[in-house]
Order: C-alpha cells, then structure tokens, then sequence
C-alpha cells in the first residue's frame, strides 16, 4: 500500500513538474501585450469591453497563425479607474515581460501611464484614453479621436446649423468632458450664446437644477458619458423646449441603458465606431455570439483595432527586413513600431471609422469621424 | 425664479441628504462607530427594488420590500461584522466597514453587472405650475417624505420606550446597561431603522433620477456623511440640518454656471468654516476628550 501510493506521488510530482515547465514554456514563446483598465467600479463597462474584444482580437491572430507563426498573449490588470492604481498594474506588468501596450482604458490612469512607461520605453496604444496629453510622449497612441479633434469637429458641426442660441451641459472634473468643451468653446463662432450647466463627480446623482437651467435650449451639446447623458435626458423627457441633443464618442453605450423611444428629444452624436456600419457588422456579430451586447460599445471596438493595427504594423516591420519576435525588447519593440506609424503605415480593415486609419507625422490618430443619427425627433 | 426654483430643488436633495444622514448619525450616537457602508445600503435597497418591480409591477410594493431587505441586511451586518467587534479599537470596526461596503459593491456588480439599470417606472413626472413658477412633483414628494420622517423620527426618540433607550445608550452606554437595557437590541434596532431610512432614501433618488449602479450610494452616502459632521454627528436634528444646508448650498452653486465646477470646493469650504466656529458641528455637544 505505502509502495503504491509512495509511486501514486512520484507520478503526480512528475506530472506537475511537466505542467509547470510545459506552461513556462508557452509563454517564453508569445509576444507579451499588457493592458491596464477598469474591470471593476463605475466605469467597468468600457474596462470589460475593451479587454474582452481585446482578447478576441488576440484569439483570432492566434487562430490564423499568430505573427508569423508567434502566438501573442494579453493580460489585462484592474485599475478601476484610479490613477494611483497603475503604478503597481505597470510594474506587474512589466515583471510579466510586457513588451507592447494599449496602455490604460480611460483617460485618468492613462496620464500616469505615459509616465511609467515614457521612462522603459515602452510603446503603448490606447483604444480610449482621448486626452490630447496622451500623446505628449512619443512613446504612446491613440486609436481614439484626441479630445482637441472632438471639440474642433463637433464646433464645426454646430457652427454649419445656424443657430443662435445653444446649451452645453459638461462634466467640470474630467479631462474628456473639460478638454472637448473647452476646445468646442473655442472654435465655436462669437454669434452663438452659449448657456452653461456643469456637474461634478460628486454631483451626477441628479440634475433637477441643471435641466431647469437649460430647458429653454433648443440644441443641447453634452460631451459627457451616456451614463451621465441617459439620466440628463430622462429627466429632462417634459421640457418641450428641447428639441436635439448632440454628444461626442462618450454616448456610445447610450442604447444599452435608454429605451431611446421613450425619449422625445432627437439624439445624434460624433463617433468613429458604428455598430450598425458595413465595416463593423463582422466584430459586432463575433462579439455579441461570444460576450452578449452588454459591453458592446466603442471601446471595445477600438481596443479590438488596437491589436489589430500593432500586430499589423510589427508584419510590416518584418517585411521591411526587421527582426521582430518573442525576444525582441520592449524598447526595440517600441522604436519598430514607431518608425512605422510615422512612416505613414496604414491599418485597412479597422471596425472603427470608416475602415482606413493613419496616424499624423505628430502622432495623432487620422480616420474619419462618422456622424451617428442615434435616434429621430418623435413625430408631432 | 431661477434662483427660487433651485432653493427649492436645494430643499429636495438635501431632504434626501437628511434621511441618509440620520442613519449615519445615529449609529454614531449609539455604537459609536462610523458605518461606511451605510450608502451601499441604499444601493442594495436600489437593487431590491429594482428586483421586485420586476416581479410584482407595483412601485410601492416594490418600496415595501426592499424597506424589509435593507432591514434585514443592516441587522445581518451589524450581527456578523460589527458585533464581534463591539470591544475593539474604532480603527478596526471602521476598516470593517470600508470592507463591508466593498463586499457589496463588489455582489451588486457581479450580480447584476457593470452597466447601469434605469427603472424609469419609479419616476414621478409631471410639474406644479404656479404662474411662470414650475415644481416638479417629484420635489414636493421628496420634500413631504421628509418631514414626515422627522417628524416620526422625533416623537420616536422622545415619547416611546425604545426611543428613550436609544438616547440613553447614546449618553451613556454603560451606566444604560446596569440600569437595565439590553443594549444589544438597541443597537440592532437602530441598525434596522437606519437601514430602513436607506431604502426610503433610495426610492427618493430613483424616483427624480433613476439610475441605478453598484455604485448609487457611494456618493450621497459621503455627501451625508459630510452633512451629519456638518450638523453636529450624533444629534438627529443636527444631520436634518446639515442635510437641508448641504443640499441647498449644492443646488445653488450649480445653477450658477461659473461657480458649479466649484460646487465641492464650495460644499466642504463650508464644511471647514462651521467646524472652526464650532468643532462639534451646528447642533452637537462639545464633549472633553479625557486623554
């Protein structure tokens, strides 16, 4: 008996020493893509949607031979959305043997992010963290529209509408909302009065006042997130005097927690990703099969780009006759790829936009910005 | 009117601050602890309401039940965290705390996920039009609820048994025992009605904004939590004080388009003025710390 099970053990210790180093193995082989987003917290729903398309991305590489026959593999850490969370998501990431980025989901933790990784050179790409100041570095991209673009984009959209008198109701404590707004403000001509409403963190429960301040607008611009927008526009649903609200890429997700038709107003909105757009219906489909539409939104949908358009640009970097592969440093990694995407690489085949996407000699990310009716005027 | 119409809505949102912060200040009074995780007691309640709307289609019901589960989740709570802790340092119960309100956040999300729910049928719309003057019906149930509620809550302590128990514990928690209160049951009872205050305060908010995250209670529960120190921690009438104010001075700041990206800094710059003038909030007692 005790021979059997002295031998019972020695097969099981063996058994383990082969998982353990099989496993090791696995992952000495791949090319190491960390992601530091909300998982958890308020803004969970853009941290799932991300790393969930994000890792179909990565499935879907794998499955049609990875990069040049290298697998890839994703962690994702949870940063909830705080800032000082990502230092020690970095550093964790780092010890992995991270050797490319999306850098973080959102914008707070993003601004440290560039930081840490500035000082490894570490390239990163964020699906969603839209602050013009992620791009300070050279080391880091966007797949999303820079706020600056949004505000300029959306000022330009008002100022073709001919209106006199427009509301604009923001978020005073973010740098999304803040940055567009301000841009907007900026580039928006002198003959139009604007009414002001703001909100705070800790003043989003309610906004009896803030409707009240700008029930007699006919045109609301609200660079906000469609949380925040969708309780606005509820509470708002009596005020006849408001006819159209108009957002930037923050209402994505709008639908998933408004029934739009209870809403009288008109919806439309500044995006680059369309769920309903030829060059998306693919992703959409895939996602919806494999995670439900509860996360479905623009994050993921760039976050999934992101990939994408990295593993793109490291194949055309081996055409180029660079060497590119599981022991390539992350700074070399990082100089690879941004000598591509100054060279004026271009991603085809991108569910965001229109398909097409570039980036500036500065860096910046260059697509088409599509306007999205979300929803008609209710007749009478 | 502008300025009317946001002291009134001022006078709603700090009833809502009030009811909350009455929960806080009276577990304060009596177990002497800071309870964190009373704003995720709200957001349960939220969620129970959310549920049996669902369920029964009837809003009041809905309100009745969740009024139930937020009694039976305070008193769960204080029994198996709070409890076993009644000897321990104050540092160790209000990490407890923070921990509990972590565990909750965390259930309600894995439950019912990340996105928010809108249970737009616990909204009360429709306005009062008094000449160019509207008020939403919604402010004058908020307002009604609230004074009825402290007015309950004040014949409570005053004239009934428990009440005076309650404010015997609060003065002196053991002299109270040797003369005969279980103050046991004391504390589970003022758990229970703190919590059921939490469910009446959830269906005020869901009613003019229903919205509803893992995350509802986290933040009228801080603001109430600054509106009870505002009124003095430890006296009912200070957190409806400290209630009112707060609500009125954030409704007023954020109908002034350049003062509302202020309207914390200006909450909290009132905070620090009033506990200068009085360390112990508007209405609490100025007790001598023996060191």
């Amino acid at each position: 008996m005790k021979k059997l099970l002295a031998l019972l053990l020695a097969v099981l210790m063996i058994a383990g020493t082969c998982i353990a180093f099989s496993s090791c193995k696995k992952s000495e082989d791949t090319i190491k893509i960390g992601l530091s987003g909300p998982l958890t917290g308020s803004a969970a729903v853009y941290g799932k949607g991300v790393a969930n398309a994000a890792q179909m991305a990565v499935d879907e590489i794998n499955a049609n031979g990875g990069l040049n026959g290298i697998k890839l593999e994703l962690k994702v850490m949870d940063d909830v959305n705080d800032p000082t969370k990502v230092a020690t998501n970095y550093a964790a990431l780092v010890d992995w043997g991270m050797q490319v980025s999306l850098g973080t989901v959102t914008t707070q933790p993003a601004l440290e992010f560039k930081n840490l990784s500035k000082n490894d050179n570490i390239f990163f790409m964020t699906p969603s963290a839209s602050a013009d100041a992620v791009r300070a570095e050279s080391n880091g991209y966007q797949m999303c529209f820079a706020d600056k673009k949004q505000g300029v984009a959306a000022a330009n959209y008002v100022n073709g509408l001919g209106l006199t008198k427009i509301g604009v109701f923001y978020q005073s404590d973010i740098d999304y909302s803040q940055g567009i707004f301000t841009e907007f403000k900026a580039n928006l001509n002198d003959t139009i009065t604007v009414v002001e409403a703001s909100f705070t963190e800790q003043t989003k429960a309610d906004f009896t006042t803030q409707v009240s301040s700008l029930k007699d607008c006919e045109f609301i611009f609200m660079p906000i997130y469609y949380s925040e927008a969708s309780l606005f526009m509820t509470q708002a649903k009596a005020e006849a005097g408001i006819k159209t609200y108009y957002g930037c890429d923050g209402l994505d997700g709008l639908e998933s927690v408004l029934d739009l038709s209870t809403i009288p107003q008109a919806i439309t909105m500044l995006t680059h990703f369309k769920s309903d757009a030829d060059n998306a219906k693919t992703f959409v489909a895939n996602y919806t099969a494999k995670y439900g539409t509860d996360t479905l939104n623009q994050f993921g949908a760039s976050a999934y780009d992101c990939v994408y358009a990295i593993v793109g640009a490291l194949k055309a970097a081996i055409a180029d006759g660079k060497t590119v592969d599981a022991n390539t440093s992350a700074s070399d990694m990082c100089e690879i790829l941004k000598g591509q995407l100054n060279g004026g690489y271009t991603y085809s085949g991108a569910v965001t936009g229109t398909g097409e996407v570039k980036w500036t000699s500065e860096g910046f990310v260059n697509k088409e910005a599509l306007v999205h009716v979300l929803k008609e005027a209710a007749a009478n | 009117m502008e300025f009317l119409s946001a002291l009134l809505n001022g006078f709603s949102s700090g009833g809502t601050y009030a009811i909350i912060a009455i929960g806080y200040t009276m577990v304060y009074g009596i177990a002497k602890m800071l309870n964190f995780a009373h704003g995720d007691i709200i957001m349960v309640g939220g969620y129970a309401m959310f549920v049996s709307l669902m369920l029964l289609n009837q809003p009041l019901l809905a309100l009745a039940f969740a009024i139930l589960a937020c009694v039976l989740l305070g008193i769960t709570v204080e029994r198996l965290a709070y409890k076993p802790l009644r000897g321990a340092s104050s540092l160790a119960v209000l990490i407890t705390a923070i921990g509990v309100s972590s565990l909750l956040q965390s259930l309600a999300q894995i439950i019912f996920g990340a996105a928010p729910k809108m249970p737009t049928r616990f909204m009360i719309n429709g306005t009062v039009v008094l000449g160019s003057f509207r008020i939403n019906y919604s402010t004058l149930v908020t307002l009604a609820v609230t004074v009825v509620i402290m007015a309950v809550l004040t014949v409570f302590v005053k004239y009934t048994k428990t009440g005076r128990a309650m404010v015997a514990v609060s003065e002196d928690r053991g002299a109270a025992q040797l003369m005969g209160i279980n103050t046991n049951r004391i504390i589970a009872v003022t758990f229970a009605i703190g919590s059921a205050l939490a469910a009446v305060a959830a269906y005020l908010m869901l009613m003019k904004a229903p919205t509803l995250s893992s995350t509802l209670g986290a933040m009228p529960g801080i603001k109430a939590f600054t509106a009870a120190v505002i009124g003095g921690i430890g006296s009912i009438p200070g957190a409806m004080l400290g209630g009112v104010l707060l609500g009125v001075i954030e409704s007023l700041a954020l109908s002034v388009p350049k003062l509302a990206p202020f309207t914390d800094a200006i909450e909290f710059a009132v905070l620090v003025v009033i506990l200068l003038v009085k360390p112990a909030g508007l209405l609490g007692k100025a007790r001598r710390e023996k060191v």
